[in-house]
């Protein structure tokens, strides 16, 4: 008698299934950006088409996410601009005592400020923000806008 | 008895792994990796240095041996002030580069293009070291309007060529 394949027996090869799998899993590991949670999306950038691409270097950024209303936006939450950004230059000074600099509050601190502000900001809030970060002794800034029109959707 | 015991071997050496569950537990990470992912958007970025505030020479001021820098503190700047006074709505009411006015009204690209050649004529004049620009910025103007005019600045050079990268801000107090 001839053998009738059995139920149990077929069985299909899952290691082909399971390899591609793994390859796609891999590939969303490496491509999740976690840096880009702490960008507003919810903000609608100026359209700047000169601006130069975001540095990808290894410097320390303070991003601050400003609203129309002159709040700094972190992680949804609103949050008032001079206790956020002296929060901020209080660690990176505390950073720097830590590698062995001694820095007073007002000294420079290496950090890069990246604001991101609502293209409906008045002047008189970023301006606000921009004069804390200073006296806080944040000296390099970088101006956000989109660089195509079509990236300003959120 | 020997022919039995190899039959166990190949038995053993039969064994396969269940991968279902493994699999499983693949696809819920693939899953989440999908449904969680979201391309960053494409930014650009213009750099500014912002140094505390220092003290503004008229540009026809003498300079003196005493106001020499030396080492002391910084030495006085040779500002182009532009001053934007703005409009309820965000938008630019009038602008002024040094004395002279501009133009009044809110900015579009011919307006942009007569900003970008004055500064050109004034940045090409020789003997005229203006090495920073001074905004004074009204106070409701947009952060999407004062973009577009940091952007003609930045886009300048000096005489010598290098680029104007010195932009500083004041509030403008409007009537």
């Amino acid at each position: 008698m001839s053998a009738v394949p059995s139920a149990e027996n077929a069985e299909p090869n899952l290691t082909p299934m399971l390899d591609m799998v793994f390859q796609l899993v891999t590939f969303f590991m490496l491509v999740i950006n976690f840096q880009a949670a702490s960008l507003d999306m919810s903000l609608k950038l100026p359209i700047i088409g000169s601006a130069r691409p975001a540095d990808k270097g290894a410097e320390d950024l303070l991003v601050l996410n400003v609203n129309k209303a002159g709040k700094v936006m972190m992680y949804g939450n609103e949050q008032d601009p001079v206790t956020f950004v002296a929060n901020e230059a209080k660690e990176a000074r505390l950073k720097l005592e830590l590698s062995g600099k001694k820095v007073k509050k007002g000294d420079e601190l290496p950090s890069l400020v990246v604001v991101r502000a609502d293209l409906g900001t008045p002047f008189e809030m970023l301006n606000k923000v921009l004069t804390e970060c200073q006296s806080q002794g944040f000296r390099k800034f970088a101006l956000r806008a989109m660089t195509k029109a079509g990236d300003s959707k959120s | 008895m020997s022919r039995k015991r190899k039959k166990h071997r190949n038995k053993q050496e039969d064994v396969t792994l269940n991968l279902a569950a493994m699999l499983d537990m693949a696809f819920q990470l693939l899953a989440f990796f999908i449904l969680t992912f979201k391309p960053a958007p494409v930014e650009g970025q213009i750099n500014l240095n912002l140094p505390p505030p220092r003290p503004i020479a008229p540009l026809n001021a003498e300079v003196k041996p005493d106001d020499v820098d030396e080492g002391n503190g910084p030495a006085p700047a040779h500002t182009l002030t532009i001053t934007i006074s703005s409009a309820g709505n965000g938008q630019v009411a009038s602008m002024q580069v040094g004395l002279a006015k501009l133009f009044d009204g809110p900015l579009n690209r011919d307006r942009l293009r007569m900003l970008d050649r004055r500064l050109k004529d004034v940045f090409a004049i020789e003997g005229k070291p203006y090495d920073q620009v001074l905004l004074r910025v009204g106070k409701s103007l947009g952060y999407g309007e004062l973009m577009k005019i940091i952007d003609v600045c930045t886009k300048q050079k000096m005489a010598d060529g290098t680029p104007v990268n010195k932009i500083s801000f004041v509030e403008l107090t409007e009537k």
